[in-house]
């Protein structure tokens, strides 16, 4: 039975087309929805309640529609929960209703709905609750849930994000808007014109004619000025949220199955004409498929030619309806007028509407269109800031106090009568002040009636009905924060458009207060559901949080290198396709009989000059800093206010006035910041300078006994050059500079080169490593020759509360004279207790294997307390056994002493003792 | 231990101009790039001053990052270092930021970077775009923007450039 | 997302920002006794007004720290200035 009209509506009828809903092929036309095109075939149930599986047909026409909701496949890919009401038709659609099976006809789970009175509100948080909500979980998750994502498109399904400005945004193409924008671009602003159907005109269509013009020609006329005026237009694109300082977010659609795109939007002012929806009448089984919204059905008409149904019981008292009834009996439906205000009213039949009961009296209906009165689309409003007043003659929420650079016109406003907005409109885009009309008619309040009989929804998509708003009445969920949350009114995905005014009056009602004093719940954006996708945009995989990339990274490439993430950087771990242990291994073995080559440029190298650069350093590092000679290098620590040590590295001084920082390698931009903080805050910005060279350069570190051997070849004048100096040199007639510092405990140099001129001298170092047996190591081997060494790694053998005497470093904090960052509170009660945590080794068993790292030390009490944990653990191929390093309570008394420790039900024996597991002398050093 | 190799495209020190649809991101070979830092630092040089969004002259010129600080292009070469007499901090930063240039119909991709308009001047060349800390200006022509990235980002950079004009 | 001025580089996105301190506290001399309680109180005490507030923060691209009056319920921002004297 077809409902469509052989003229009308906004259709193509010269393009039909083909697609299938729940497996059953049917025909629309191209400027059908899928929701337009299945109720012009005459199909009643498009879909089934999240709870109770019970049928249900359209409600709505666009964004507020709570029950068809699909899955639609389109070329071979599905995507979930579409809105049929929304999503435009194209031909070769394949939609599958969601929460059913085999289909919304003949649903499974129907009988779920023969339960019901089990199911009220309230009643997973009561049932489940013993012995315990997880033993229920999967299987309730597996029941619940709307569509299933088919991850094979996703890679293509990325979110175009970009930014836009204007002096008007006006949001909502219908009369209003139009007019609105029309008014704003011929006043000279710079005026943005949007709208989320695929045409202008919203309501207008309904209208034969505005201003005595044909409407399809009043829009026409109203485009072209706007364009004309300077005015740009955006279609299919929704304003979703209002944010901070004028920001918009829109949604731009494009073809189906592409992301939307994002456009952040920064408006001078903004203009809501965003229209108002129909809200549902409560009554006895008010959910029945073909109880339809008299405003939908109207859109339904207009735009697509298509009757609701042919016998209709009209159910509203609002001159909308007067209209609309005219318009459907010239069409040839059948409409009976019904008053609302009779009791008990009540929708018999099932599947299919047989028809309205209201008092004593049958009228026989296919269809009802119900009205409660309109509510005005306030959402952006609230998200701005606007308060909300009660209108007794509407019955409805009006905007009230304006958010800052917001003006609301048309039905947004309240105004329901098109010659009265238009008005206002065109004096609100001019931006002189209109006075909100008044009424012409009076609505008559049909609210909820607590008590009365039969299953009464309030929120369709959600299952919540009347009794569920008594019952958490009764067990005192009364503010409607409470009550949405304790029901879930108004959370499913139309977030409550159609449920929250009848649920807020329901309550009112049963509380016996005035419905404005009961309140609203809170706005938030979006308000349509917007994907996820939209939110990240190109900023996922590689883009996510990018890694910062080694000038060598093609050299490393090229010898095997496998490459992870150390500290923001992608770095070589180990090289080779052997078992990265077993590399690790043989690297580290390596750098301790002959050379290793590292690359170490990601250690920081921040330069401090000026005057005070020496002071402010010796400020900034828990160690003394102003006695350290130029060309001299200095080990030491940054410390937080909080005492904490905050960074670990080397101070290199290249003359009086400046300073090289070597920060750890993750840590090059905090340490950069926390310098520049303190420089403008508590000293003098303009007698200190501190800049980030790190990129500039390119650092290699040369390590072993044999490395002398391997400088050798690049001709660098090392003569008496000690451990812990630095020497500004060249190499090919590059500056190079030459630092002794060892973090293997080897003699170690460090050559830094400007990146560019990096290339030639990695090459140069490897071919003179070769013949010895030497080559590249990377992170994960030279994590070990640390840990052989007991030289700590920040923040894995540092906690947020180890202090500088908690690593073994004791004298500035007892001798240090000049202030510095944290010095206060390493002399808390907490810096001297006796059970603070310390560095310290471990050693297990003869022919044991390594302990696991984050291990903790326990008590061997009946109920075990931590004393600390493993936070570096290895094999040592040089010792030929298992080190480890751990911070433990009062770690530096238990020298010698067998502790357990334990991990997952595990316990195992070890030893303490010091951090330094290979050379505790330091004769390497300088082998 | 993990070998993560294969997440990540090997990057491609781009040499050749990259193109962006309507748009296209030109490597630009600078002989020098130079810090200086100082309390008059911009009263000082005698080369002019770009902000944004600036007019930057083919040869040297003296990009404004800070109340404080320029990043000198092109300029002689000056020891690093402290200089008492002109009370400047000065660093060699050559190769700390990898240069491009950006032409064609260059303002709808920095917009899908930043929020950011020719319209708004702003005394500095510092910012955000991408997430990503560059500093961005436009060069005599007014219609060719230069871009300095920090090196270890560059890649980084190409791919959302690359990325936002796939949206066209 | 709000727009904030950093006082060399003019308007911004928040995105640019980064909140350092509550205005208003000043570092004690560490070269004399501090009782424990004046340096927890440095240390911990945030007075985390609702309304009108005076914070310490950072532009990222420029490194500037400024001194910004504004209102963290309406988010609405009076004025920002240099944390130290713009130079002459």
């Amino acid at each position: 039975m077809t409902l469509r009209l052989p003229t009308g509506g906004l259709i193509d009828r010269s393009k039909p087309l083909t697609f299938t809903f729940d497996g059953k092929p049917h025909t629309g036309y191209a400027g059908d929805t899928i929701a337009s095109a299945l109720l012009a075939s005459g199909t009643r149930i498009l879909g089934r309640s999240f709870k109770y599986h019970r049928p249900r047909g359209l409600w709505g026409a666009w964004v507020d529609e709570p029950n068809a909701i699909m899955n639609v496949t389109l070329d071979g890919h599905e995507f979930p929960n579409c809105l049929a009401t929304t999503t435009y038709l194209q031909g070769g659609m394949a939609a599958r209703a969601v929460n059913t099976w085999p289909s919304a006809r003949f649903d499974m789970k129907a009988g779920l709905d023969l339960f019901h009175r089990w199911f009220a509100a309230g009643f997973y948080y009561k049932t489940f609750m013993w012995p315990d909500w997880h033993l229920f979980e999967p299987l309730i998750r597996r029941m619940a849930g709307l569509g299933a994502v088919s991850p094979d498109h996703l890679d293509t399904y990325t979110s175009d994000q970009t930014h836009d400005r204007c002096d008007t945004l006006v949001i909502g193409g219908g009369p209003a808007g139009l007019a609105a924008a029309e008014a704003a671009a011929q006043s000279g602003q710079d005026t943005l014109l949007i709208d989320d159907h695929a045409q202008l005109g919203g309501t207008a269509h309904q209208l034969p004619q505005i201003d005595a013009t044909p409407t399809a020609d009043w829009i026409a006329q109203r485009q072209s000025a706007i364009e004309a005026a300077g005015g740009r237009i955006l279609t299919h694109t929704t304003a979703f949220g209002i944010y901070d300082h004028g920001l918009v977010g829109l949604a731009q659609n494009g073809p189906f199955g592409t992301a939307p795109r994002l456009i952040r939007l920064r408006a001078a002012r903004i203009i809501l004409a965003t229209g108002a929806i129909d809200r549902p009448l409560t009554f006895a089984n008010n959910d029945r498929p073909g109880i339809m919204a008299v405003a939908a059905a109207a859109e339904y008409l207009a735009r697509y030619a298509t009757l609701p149904g042919r016998q209709i019981a009209l159910l509203a008292n609002t001159p909308q309806a007067d209209t609309l009834a005219a318009q459907l009996t010239q069409a040839g439906a059948q409409v009976t007028h019904v008053d609302p205000a009779q009791s008990p009213l009540s929708a018999r039949g099932g599947k299919r509407l047989k028809a309205l009961q209201a008092g004593d009296r049958t009228h026989p209906a296919d269809t009802i269109l119900a009205s409660g009165g309109l509510t005005p689309l306030v959402h952006l409003w609230r998200h701005a800031g606007g308060s909300l007043a009660w209108c007794d003659r509407r019955n409805a929420f009006l905007p009230g106090t304006p958010p800052d650079n917001m003006t609301a016109t048309g039905a947004a406003n309240g105004s329901f009568e098109t010659d009265e907005a238009l008005e206002h409109a065109r004096a609100t885009g001019q931006n002189t002040p209109a006075k909100r009309p008044d009424p012409k008619h009076h609505i008559t309040p049909h609210w909820p009636a607590p008590g009365s009989k039969g299953r009464q929804w309030i929120d369709f998509q959600h299952d919540v009905t009347l009794k569920d708003v008594e019952l958490a009445a009764r067990e005192n969920y009364t503010s409607v924060e409470h009550l949405k949350r304790y029901t879930t009114l108004g959370m499913a995905s139309d977030q409550g458009k159609t449920s929250n005014m009848p649920g807020l009056a329901a309550m009112a009602a049963i509380q016996g207060r005035p419905i404005p004093e009961v309140g609203t719940t809170t706005f938030r954006p979006p308000f349509v559901p917007v994907p996820i996708e939209m939110y990240h945009g190109a900023h996922t995989k590689q883009l996510w949080n990018p890694l910062k990339r080694l000038a060598l990274e093609p050299q490393h490439r090229a010898a095997g290198a496998a490459l992870g993430e150390y500290g923001g950087w992608l770095r070589p771990g180990w090289y080779g396709k052997g078992d990265p242990v077993q590399q690790a291994q043989t690297e580290a073995l390596m750098a301790r009989q002959t050379a290793a080559i590292f690359d170490a440029s990601p250690l920081g190298k921040i330069e401090v000059m000026g005057p005070e650069a020496e002071a402010f350093v010796n400020f900034i590092y828990y160690n003394t800093i102003a006695t350290l000679k130029p060309g001299k290098i200095r080990y030491g620590f940054m410390l937080t206010e909080g005492g904490a040590v905050f960074d670990d590295g080397v101070i290199a001084r290249l003359d009086a006035n400046r300073f090289v920082i070597s920060c750890s390698s993750s840590h090059v931009d905090s340490v950069r910041t926390h310098l520049e903080a303190w420089r403008q805050d508590g000293n003098d910005p303009d007698r200190i300078f501190i800049h980030d060279t790190t990129q500039h350069w390119a650092t290699l570190t040369v390590t072993g006994p044999r490395a002398r051997a391997i400088l050798d070849t690049l001709d660098l004048d090392t003569d008496d050059f000690p451990h812990m100096s630095l020497r500004e040199t060249s190499w090919q007639d590059t500056p190079l500079r030459l630092a002794r510092v060892s973090f293997t405990g080897d003699t170690s140099f460090e050559l830094s080169i400007r990146a560019s001129k990096a290339p030639a001298l990695w090459s140069a170092l490897l071919d003179a490593a070769k013949p010895l047996d030497a080559g590249p190591i990377g992170v994960e081997a030279l994590s070990i020759l640390r840990a052989e060494k007991g030289f700590l790694m920040i923040g894995k053998d540092t906690d947020g509360e180890t202090m500088p005497h908690d690593l073994g470093f004791t004298a500035p904090r007892q001798k240090k004279s000049t202030p510095f960052v944290g010095d206060r509170s390493l002399h808390t009660d907490k810096a001297n207790a006796p059970d603070r945590k310390q560095l310290v080794g471990l050693t297990v068993p003869a022919g044991a294997p390594p302990l696991p790292t984050g291990a903790h030390v326990v008590t061997d009490d009946e109920i075990p307390r931590s004393l600390g944990y493993v936070t570096s653990s290895y094999l040592s191929p040089t010792l030929g056994r298992p080190i480890a390093l751990a911070l433990l309570e009062n770690g530096t008394d238990r020298m010698g002493d067998t502790i357990t420790a334990w991990h997952l039900g595990e316990t195992r024996q070890a030893t303490v003792t010091a951090p330094c597991a290979l050379d505790p002398e330091g004769a390497r050093l300088d082998a | 231990m993990r070998d993560d190799t294969a997440l990540w495209d090997a990057p491609r020190n781009p040499a050749t101009p990259i193109s962006l649809g309507p748009a296209r991101l030109t490597p630009v070979h600078l002989t020098r790039q130079t810090l200086v830092s100082g309390p008059n630092v911009l009263q000082q040089t005698d080369l002019p001053l770009v902000d944004w969004p600036g007019a930057a002259p083919s040869d040297a010129y003296a990009a404004i990052l800070r109340r404080d600080r320029l990043l000198l292009v092109n300029a002689p070469e000056t020891p690093d270092g402290w200089n008492d007499t002109t009370q400047q901090a000065t660093s060699d930063v050559t190769d700390a930021y990898t240069v491009f240039d950006l032409t064609g119909d260059a303002l709808p991709l920095l917009g899908r970077g930043a929020e950011i308009t020719p319209d708004i001047p702003s005394r500095s060349t510092a910012r955000q775009l991408f997430g990503l800390g560059v500093f961005l200006y436009r060069m005599e022509d007014a219609k060719t923007y230069r871009l300095h990235v920090p090196r270890a980002h560059a890649e980084a950079l190409v791919t959302h450039f690359e990325k936002a004009a796939s949206h066209g | 997302m709000q727009i904030f001025t950093c006082p060399f580089c003019g308007p911004r996105d928040e995105r640019e920002f980064h909140f350092a301190a509550e205005a208003g506290k000043t570092r004690p001399d560490t070269t004399r006794q501090i009782d424990p309680e004046t340096w927890a109180t440095y240390l911990h005490a945030q007075r985390n007004d609702k309304g009108r507030t005076r914070e310490v923060w950072m532009h990222l691209p420029c490194s500037e720290l400024f001194l910004m009056e504004r209102d963290s319920v309406t988010m609405e921002v009076f004025s920002t200035h240099p944390l130290r004297k713009e130079p002459q």
